[in-house]
């Protein structure tokens, strides 16, 4: 949706999304809540009813507010943990290639010592993109194919064998989670009532028969507290995108072992 | 202080910043008002799009992966530097899959239709390169082909930046047949069915070059795509006394021609195998003690001493691990970027005819190889002929070099008779019918 705002810096997002919300409160303070004071000081102890409202509603949205926080940090920590799994289980497959007899074994190790660069190199940034990936596909199929090509001649080469099969399995199953959580975020229609909760707040607090500097005062913290809310929960959802984003650290890691290997 | 360590960071990350992007879109936007580049910047897009079509997986893989990374390097080179024309380079990869003649134009067209790339750098087998080769000059593409071939072919679209056979073959046979190559009279042809054409024309040229030196052609056999079985070929060669091989096999059937020489005892001082096809990159699958001694012609070796190559074989260890080697088409995929680079840049355009025209005029390239140079006429490399003796660390010694470069000829006289190309003027001259 707003794939932008993964574009622009952290700092300058919160200051975006927080100082927006307060702007849109103090600009309702001025120009809607005398509106809707009028609406409400029908009735004796009017701030009494809008406290009462205010908590009530506080609790509901607090709620989703935390529930959506906590998903989009779920999402988050499983793509980490996606990828820390796949990065494992390609420095297993490197090590496995090691029993194999050369040439094969270096030609599988150099398949993987590639696939693992273009995925640093490539693969990452086209990520951060939102763009799913495709050069990977082509490194995982040549690999694939040359695994296939072996035919195991002992007992010993079999167990190699089977055992090199699984973990590869084991990989492509990793990489194609990595891969679906390029497109992985909160859904739009919780986007929704998100916004709209965070709207009939402001409107709540608008209600409230105060000074023009408390208005400010109070309301703008409370409007500053949602807007960091809205920023946390947009810079953990979708992610691979943005600052707050899974690194490649974990290729990086295994890529260093691999070009040590290669010494 | 934070603004700018941010895009500080952002800059040396190589990512875009906005004012990146904005810069980008004013020069789009410039560029794309001028005559004959409308459709190769579409306005908005941020880099200029090349194609790179190697097959990554198949039979041919075990070669033309390289050829893609050689390319790769160079771009990513050419874009830490900032581009070409200011723009980076977008590298749009396909996979032949090693099916020449469905897959490779299938990805041709589409690099050349759908994705709108200004140049193509691919293909190993002359099989997939004639089966582009149409679509290239249909489509008005440009094709840079890095692999050594058999000649007899030139095209307005393609840039022949490997050797043609009297930069490689005749050469090599001159000195084979000479006191100081060991004066070899009887040579067995084998080749490769993998690319039919290559085999099929190389030894034809090679046949009628060994009549005008005396020497003779005792037996003549082509393998299948793929085939690891070459008992029968050697009991053949070694019933047939040949006192040396030709070799033009491609790909990893190398890997059972070589054991089978071995395991029935035809060692390089026995028999030298003189290879066309066998550079450090496919040495890497065969074992040394099989290898050592026999011969391989090419015009450029890794272990070739000059800066250029130093600078080259030390980037391409750092990029890809120090067990990877270079070899000649890989330094032709890798060099063969910059030309086309400097080209545009000579052009001021990423126009195809503008580029061609420029790429004639680039006479002092240094490449890992030494200079080169572009034959405007035939659209050819000017290359030094080098000959690489196998050593047991996989590597070349270089035991012969031509004094010079040597010109490109697609079309050598005593094959060709009255065929001749000049894209500067006619373009090709047809001669006498020649039956392959």
């Amino acid at each position: 949706m707003f794939y932008w705002i993964y574009d622009i810096p952290n700092w300058q997002l919160a200051a975006m999304i927080s100082g927006g919300f307060v702007l849109i409160y103090w600009f309702g303070a001025i120009l809607i809540s005398p509106i809707l004071r009028r609406l409400v000081r029908s009735t004796s102890g009017s701030n009494d009813v809008v406290g009462y409202i205010l908590s009530s509603f506080g609790v509901f949205y607090g709620l989703l507010l935390g529930l959506i926080a906590i998903a989009a940090h779920q999402n988050y920590t499983n793509v980490e943990d996606a990828v820390a799994r796949e990065a494992i289980a390609l420095s297993a497959l490197n090590q496995d290639s090691k029993a194999y007899p050369e040439p094969l074994g270096q030609n599988l190790r150099w398949v993987l010592r590639d696939y693992c660069r273009y995925v640093i190199k490539y693969a990452w940034p086209l990520q951060q993109k939102g763009i799913v990936p495709e050069g990977g596909r082509v490194r995982v199929t040549a690999f694939h194919e040359k695994l296939l090509s072996f035919e195991p001649q002992t007992i010993r080469e079999e167990i190699i064998h089977a055992e090199t099969l699984r973990q590869f399995n084991n990989f492509f199953e990793c990489r194609r989670m990595r891969l679906q959580a390029v497109t992985t975020s909160i859904p739009p229609v919780m986007w929704y009532v998100v916004i709209v909760g965070a709207f009939i707040n402001l409107v709540i607090v608008w209600m409230f028969d105060m000074r023009l500097m408390t208005q400010f005062t109070l309301g703008g913290l409370l409007s500053l507290f949602l807007g960091t809310m809205m920023f946390l929960i947009a810079a953990m959802d979708n992610p691979l995108r943005g600052e707050v984003s899974v690194s490649p650290a974990a290729f990086e890691l295994v890529y260093k072992v691999m070009m040590d290997d290669a010494y | 202080m934070p603004t700018r360590n941010k895009t500080l960071k952002k800059i040396q990350s190589g990512r875009p910043t906005r004012r990146d992007w904005l810069k980008q879109s004013a020069k789009a936007v410039a560029l794309a008002s001028l005559p004959g580049c409308e459709r190769l910047i579409p306005v908005g897009q941020t880099a200029v799009k090349v194609g790179l079509l190697h097959s990554q997986t198949g039979a041919m893989a075990i070669s033309e992966t390289s050829l893609r990374d050689a390319g790769l390097i160079a771009i990513e080179e050419i874009n830490a530097a900032g581009g070409v024309l200011g723009y980076p380079i977008e590298a749009v990869v396909e996979d032949g899959r090693s099916r020449f003649v469905d897959e490779f134009p299938r990805k041709a067209r589409k690099l050349l239709s759908e994705d709108n790339v200004v140049a193509v750098f691919g293909c190993w087998t002359s099989a997939s390169r004639k089966a582009v080769l149409p679509l290239f000059e249909k489509l008005k593409g440009l094709l840079f082909y890095p692999v050594q071939y058999e000649g007899n072919e030139s095209s307005k679209n393609i840039i022949y930046t490997g050797a043609t056979p009297n930069q490689q073959i005749l050469p090599a046979l001159d000195w084979f047949t000479s006191k100081a190559g060991g004066a070899h009279k009887r040579f067995y042809l084998v080749g490769s069915d993998t690319d039919y054409l290559y085999s099929r024309t190389a030894n034809f040229i090679v046949k009628k070059y060994l009549e005008s030196l005396g020497a003779s052609v005792v037996g003549e056999e082509h393998a299948t795509l793929g085939q690891q079985d070459f008992k029968d070929t050697v009991e053949a060669i070694k019933k047939s006394d040949a006192d040396i091989i030709f070799s033009t096999i491609t790909g990893d059937s190398n890997v059972g021609f070589y054991g089978a020489l071995a395991a029935q005892g035809i060692t390089a001082d026995k028999i030298p195998v003189v290879a066309t096809s066998v550079g450090e990159d496919e040495l890497r699958s065969l074992l040394p003690s099989q290898v050592q001694g026999h011969y391989s012609a090419w015009t450029y070796f890794q272990s070739l001493n000059n800066p250029q190559n130093k600078r080259f074989v030390e980037l391409w260890k750092r990029e890809f691990g120090n067990d990877r080697v270079t070899d000649d088409p890989i330094e032709a995929a890798y060099t063969q970027v910059y030309l086309w680079k400097l080209a545009a840049e000579k052009a001021g355009s990423f126009d195809v005819d503008k580029v061609r025209k420029a790429l004639g005029s680039i006479t002092d390239f240094d490449a890992p190889s030494g200079k080169v140079k572009i034959d405007p006429k035939t659209q050819h490399m000017f290359k030094r002929f080098r000959l690489g003796r196998i050593r047991e660390d996989r590597q070349f010694e270089i035991v012969h070099e031509s004094a010079d470069w040597i010109a490109p000829d697609p079309y050598p006289q005593m094959s060709f008779p009255g065929w001749k190309c000049d894209w500067t003027h006619n373009g090709i001259t047809e001669g006498e019918p020649v039956q392959i």
